[in-house]
C-alpha cells in the first residue's frame, strides 16, 4: 500500500485548487465559496487521514520524492515532498482543524461582504501550511514559511478598515520577520557548511560530525529564532495577542492550531541538529519555560476573552518548546504530543469564544455572564476545552501535560519543573476565571444572547470529542504515539544520543500536577464563581504587580521606544536625505545645465554688432591659425 | 619715393578698419550703414590698385569695381528702405533696441 | 618727390581724415558730410591710378546718390541726442582692440608679401571709358545684364519695403 504515499503531494493541492477557484469565481459564488473550500479541504483531510492510518499500521518507510529544480554550479536544489511520522500527524491535524474552521466560518462570517475573500485566504493558508509540513528541504520550508506569514498578515488584517487591525497585521508580519531573518541565516549557514538544504543530508553531516560544535549550535539557535518568531515565544511574542484583531476563526486556525505550531514543528523536524548541541537545547528549553510562565502571568489579568486565549497559546507553546528542549525521547514525544492535543482544545476554545462573541457582540469578559443557560452547547464544549487545557484527567491535556512534566523531571531539570508547575497553576486559574466570568453568574451583557447555529456548534462538538479522546493515544499504559514517533530516523538519532526508551511521569508527579490544577480551578471558583474571595484582593494590595501583568510587563512599550521610534527617526532622516541631498543633486545638475544654457543664451542677444564682432573674432582666429599652420610657410611669408 | 601698390593697399586697409570699427560700434543704424559703405569703398580702392599694379594688371579690376559699386548702391537703397520700415514700427534707429533676433 | 606722390599724399590724407572724422563726429549730418569728402577723395585716387571712368562713376554714385540717400534716411528718422549707452564704453574699447589686431595682422601681411614689380600696362591708345566699354560688352556682358536685373529687383524691393502698411491698393 505504499502507493498511497505517492499521492501525498495532492494534499496541499486541493486547498490550492480551492484558492484558485474562489479567486476566479468568488464574486459569483458568494457564500457558495465556503462549500468549495469545505469540500476540497475535506478531500485533503480524507487523503491525509488515509496516509496517517497507513503509516500508523506500521512498517511503511518514510517516503520522499524530489525533482531537480535549480542547478547552481555543482549544487542541485530540489523541490518535492516527504512523508514521515511527524509529517503524517501534522497533515491530519492541519487538514482536520482547517476543515472544522471552514465549516464553522460558514456560520460565523455569514453576511460578511467579503465572504469569498475570507475563504480564499483560508484556502491559501491551508495550502501553505500543508506545503510547509511536507517539505523535504529547508529551502522549501522557508518558502512556505513566508507564505504562511503572508496569509497570517492577510487574515489578521481582514478587517482592514479598522486601524487596529491594520496595525496588528503589520506588527504580526514585522515581528515574525525578525524571526524569519534568523531562520534564513540559519538555513544559509547550514547550506554553506553541509552543501545541501535537504533534511537527510544535513542530518547526515551533523551526525558524522562534519560540522564544528559551534557551527551546529549557531545553526540550531538561528533556526530556533525563526521558531521563536512564528510561535510567539519571548521576546517575539508581542504580535500574537494583537493578532486577535482578526476574525475568530482565523485565530482558531492560525494562531492556535497551525501556524504557531509551525515553529514547534520546525524544531521537531530539525531535531537531529538540535540534539547535536547541548547549548541549543538548553536555550530552547529555557526560552520555552520562561515564556510559559511569562505569558501565563499576563493572562491572569486580561479582560478580552481572545487575549486570554492568545496568551494561553503563547504559554502552551512555551511548554512545547520546553519539552523539546529538555531532550531525550520523552521530550520529543511530549512536545509533539502536546502539539496535537493543544491544536484540538485550543481550536475548540477559540471557536467557542467566537460563538460567544457572535452572540453577545463584545469581547470583554466583564460584560458577559450567565451564558450557561442561553448557550448550553457552547458552554459545555468550552468547559471541556478548559478542563483539557487545565490538564484534568482524563481529558487530552492531562496526558500531554503529564508527558511534558515527566520529560522535564526525567531530564533532571528541576528549575524548569517548578516553572512548569507554577505555569500550570496559572493556566488552570485564568482559564476557569474566564469560564466563570463568561458563563456563570448574572448576565452583565446588554445583548440578548442565544445559541449559535448548528454549523458553528457542530465543529465545537467534534473538537470537544477530540479534546476528550485524543489523549488516549499516548497514555503511560499504552504509549502508542511514543512508539510510533520514535520508530523514525529521528527517533533513531535520539536513541543513539540519549539512550533507549522514554520516561513517563512517575505517579506522584501526575497526582501533584492534578492537585495543582484543581487548586487553580478552586481559586478561580472562589474568586469569580462564588465570589467568596473578592477579585480585587491582589490589585488592591499589590497594585504594581497587577499593573505589570495587566500591561503585559510593558514589553510593547519597551519595543516601541527602543526599536520603533529610532526606526521612525531613521526613516525621517533617510527621507530628508533622499529629498534634499539626492533630489538636490539631481536638481543641482539640472540647474547647472540650465545655468550654462542661460549663460550661452545671453550670446544670442539679437544685437547685430555683437554678432559681427564675433564673426570678426572668428575670422581672426582662422587667419592666424591658417597662417601658422599652412604648408609652405604660410601666405604671410614665413618661408621667406 | 614712388607710389607703390603697398601704399594704396595701406590706405585701403586703414579705411577698411575704420569702417569696421564704425560698423561694430556705432549706435545709430544709419551710421552703421555709412560705415559699411566705407568698407566697400576700401575694397574698391584695392581692386583698382590691383588693376594697375597687381600680378596681372588689366582692366578687369576696374570693371569689377563698377559692379561692386552697383551692388553697393542697390544695397544702400534696400538697407535704408528696411531701416525706414523698421523705424515706422519701432520708432527708433538705436541698434541696441533692434534685438528681434533674440533667443 | 614726384607730383604723383604729392597728389597721392594729399588725397589719401583727405580720405583717411574724412573717414576718421566721420567716426568721431557726434551729429549724424556732420558724419555724412565728412563721408562725402572721403568719397570724393577716393575718386581722386582712382583718377590718379588711371581709372577715370571709375572715378567719375564714384563721384556720381557715391557722393552723389548714396550720400543723398543717407541724408534722406537721416531726415526721415529721428535721432536722439547722441550719448553713449551704459556698458558701451568697454565694448567699444574691446572692438577697437580687435580692429587694431586685424589691422596689425593685415599690415604685416601686406608688408611681408613680395609684390612683383611688373611694369604697368602699356598705355593703350583708347581712353579709359572706351577700354572698359570694350571689355564689358564682350567678356562681361552677362554679369552686366544680371546687374541690371539686380538693380530692378532692388528698386522694386525697396519700394515694397518702404511702403506704408495697411494701404489698400
Amino acid at each position: 500500500m505504499d502507493t498511497l504515499l505517492h499521492y501525498a503531494w495532492l494534499i496541499p493541492l486541493f486547498p490550492l485548487l480551492a484558492f484558485i477557484v474562489i479567486v476566479s469565481f468568488g464574486r459569483q459564488l458568494k457564500e457558495g465559496a465556503s462549500l468549495v473550500g469545505i469540500v476540497l479541504t475535506a478531500v485533503s483531510f480524507g487523503i491525509a487521514a488515509l496516509i496517517f492510518w497507513e503509516r500508523f499500521q506500521g512498517g511503511a518507510a518514510d517516503y520522499k520524492f524530489v525533482v531537480d529544480w535549480l542547478q547552481v554550479g555543482d549544487i542541485v536544489i530540489n523541490m518535492g515532498y516527504e512523508v514521515n511520522q511527524l509529517n503524517a500527524m501534522m497533515l491530519v491535524i492541519v487538514t482536520l482543524v482547517s476543515l472544522l474552521v471552514q465549516i464553522y466560518s460558514r456560520g460565523y462570517m455569514h453576511g460578511d461582504d467579503r465572504f469569498p475573500v475570507f475563504y480564499q485566504y483560508l484556502a491559501l493558508f491551508t495550502f501553505s501550511m500543508l506545503g510547509l509540513v511536507i517539505s523535504p528541504n529547508l529551502l522549501q520550508v522557508y518558502i512556505f514559511w513566508e507564505l504562511v506569514g503572508v496569509c497570517s498578515f492577510l487574515l489578521v488584517g481582514y478587517y482592514f478598515f479598522k486601524p487596529e487591525a491594520k496595525a496588528a497585521a503589520k506588527k504580526a508580519f514585522i515581528v515574525t520577520r525578525v524571526g524569519d531573518l534568523g531562520l534564513f541565516i540559519g538555513i544559509c549557514l547550514l547550506f554553506w557548511w553541509t552543501g545541501s538544504f535537504e533534511y537527510d543530508q544535513i542530518f547526515e553531516s551533523v551526525a558524522l560530525g562534519r560540522l564544528e560544535p559551534w557551527m551546529v549550535t549557531l545553526a540550531a539557535i538561528l533556526i530556533f529564532v525563526g521558531a521563536v518568531g512564528k510561535s510567539g515565544q519571548f521576546p517575539l511574542h508581542t504580535w500574537l495577542p494583537d493578532a486577535m484583531e482578526g476574525p475568530t476563526p482565523v485565530s482558531a486556525l492560525i494562531h492556535a492550531a497551525t501556524m504557531v505550531a509551525a515553529g514547534v514543528y520546525l524544531v521537531a523536524a530539525t531535531y537531529p541538529v538540535f540534539i547535536a548541541s547541548e547549548t541549543a537545547l538548553t536555550v530552547v528549553a529555557y526560552v520555552g519555560g520562561f515564556t510559559a510562565i511569562f505569558a501565563a502571568s499576563i493572562g491572569l489579568t486580561q479582560r478580552d476573552i481572545k487575549r486570554v486565549l492568545a496568551y494561553s497559546t503563547v504559554s502552551q507553546l512555551g511548554y512545547m518548546m520546553m519539552a523539546l528542549g529538555v531532550a531525550g525521547a520523552a521530550g520529543y514525544v511530549a512536545g509533539s504530543f502536546h502539539l496535537m492535543t493543544h491544536a484540538f482544545f485550543k481550536a475548540l476554545l477559540f471557536l467557542g469564544a467566537g460563538s460567544v462573541i457572535h452572540a453577545v457582540h463584545t469581547q470583554d469578559v466583564f460584560e458577559m455572564g450567565g451564558l450557561w443557560k442561553k448557550m448550553p452547547i457552547t458552554a459545555l464544549t468550552f468547559l471541556i476545552g478548559c478542563l483539557a487545557i487545565a490538564g484534568i484527567f482524563p481529558f487530552a491535556g492531562f496526558w500531554s501535560k503529564e508527558a511534558i512534566l515527566g520529560a522535564v523531571y526525567g531530564a533532571h531539570r528541576y528549575d524548569l519543573l517548578v516553572l512548569a508547575l507554577v505555569a500550570a497553576f496559572f493556566t488552570a486559574f485564568y482559564m476557569f476565571r474566564l469560564y466563570f466570568l463568561t458563563f456563570t453568574g448574572e448576565a452583565r451583557g446588554k445583548h440578548e444572547a442565544h445559541e449559535s447555529p448548528s454549523v458553528m456548534t457542530g465543529p465545537l462538538l467534534v473538537l470537544a470529542f477530540l479534546a476528550i479522546v485524543a489523549g488516549f493515544v499516548n497514555t503511560p499504559y499504552a504509549p502508542l504515539l511514543t512508539d510510533w514517533l520514535l520508530a523514525s530516523p529521528t527517533g533513531d538519532t535520539i536513541a543513539s544520543v540519549f539512550g533507549e526508551g522514554s520516561e513517563h511521569a512517575a505517579a506522584w508527579l501526575q497526582v501533584l500536577a492534578l492537585a495543582i490544577s484543581f487548586l487553580g480551578i478552586l481559586l478561580a471558583y472562589l474568586m469569580y464563581g462564588r465570589k467568596s474571595i473578592p477579585a480585587d484582593s491582589i490589585p488592591e494590595t499589590l497594585p504594581w504587580l497587577y499593573r505589570l501583568s495587566y500591561r503585559k510587563y510593558y514589553v510593547d512599550e519597551l519595543y516601541h521606544y527602543v526599536f520603533v521610534r529610532p526606526l521612525g527617526w531613521l526613516g525621517v532622516f533617510l527621507n530628508a536625505f533622499d529629498k534634499y541631498i539626492i533630489d538636490g543633486l539631481v536638481g543641482l545638475t539640472a540647474k547647472i545645465t540650465q545655468g550654462i544654457g542661460a549663460l550661452h543664451a545671453r550670446v544670442q542677444s539679437g544685437q547685430m554688432q555683437s554678432y559681427g564682432a564675433m564673426v570678426l573674432f572668428g575670422l581672426l582666429l582662422l587667419i592666424v591659425a591658417i597662417s601658422l599652420t599652412a604648408q609652405g610657410g604660410g601666405f604671410f611669408g614665413f618661408g621667406h | 619715393m614712388t607710389v607703390s601698390i603697398t601704399s594704396y593697399l595701406l590706405v585701403a586697409l586703414i579705411l577698411f578698419c575704420v569702417g569696421l570699427y564704425g560698423a561694430l560700434t556705432k549706435r545709430n543704424a544709419v551710421v552703421v550703414l555709412l560705415s559699411i559703405e566705407l568698407m566697400l569703398n576700401a575694397v574698391n580702392i584695392n581692386l583698382v590698385a590691383f588693376s594697375k599694379y597687381g600680378l596681372y594688371p588689366s582692366v578687369s579690376g576696374q570693371i569689377f569695381t563698377l559692379f561692386s559699386m552697383t551692388v553697393a548702391a542697390a544695397e544702400v537703397a534696400l538697407g535704408l528702405a528696411i531701416l525706414i520700415a523698421f523705424y515706422r514700427n519701432k520708432a527708433t534707429v538705436n541698434v541696441d533696441e533692434m534685438d528681434e533676433m533674440k533667443r | 618727390m614726384t607730383g604723383e606722390f604729392v597728389a597721392f599724399f594729399i588725397l589719401s590724407l583727405l580720405t583717411i581724415g574724412g573717414a576718421v572724422f566721420m567716426i568721431s563726429f557726434t551729429r549724424v549730418v556732420h558724419m555724412v558730410i565728412s563721408l562725402g569728402i572721403t568719397f570724393i577723395s577716393i575718386a581722386g585716387l582712382f583718377v590718379l591710378v588711371g581709372a577715370e571712368f571709375v572715378g567719375v562713376a564714384q563721384v556720381l554714385v557715391y557722393s552723389g546718390a548714396i550720400s543723398i540717400l543717407m541724408l534722406f534716411g537721416i531726415m526721415l528718422t529721428k535721432h536722439d541726442a547722441y550719448d553713449e549707452g551704459t556698458g558701451r564704453k568697454w565694448k567699444n574699447r574691446f572692438i577697437l582692440l580687435f580692429v587694431a589686431l586685424v589691422f596689425a595682422l593685415l599690415f604685416w601681411g601686406i608688408q611681408n608679401t613680395a609684390w612683383p614689380a611688373s611694369p604697368p600696362p602699356a598705355a593703350s591708345g583708347v581712353s579709359n571709358a572706351k577700354e572698359i566699354g570694350l571689355v564689358v560688352f564682350t567678356e562681361y556682358v552677362i554679369p552686366f545684364e544680371l546687374v541690371s536685373v539686380l538693380l530692378l529687383v532692388a528698386l522694386i524691393g525697396a519700394i515694397i519695403m518702404a511702403k506704408k502698411e495697411g494701404d489698400n491698393e
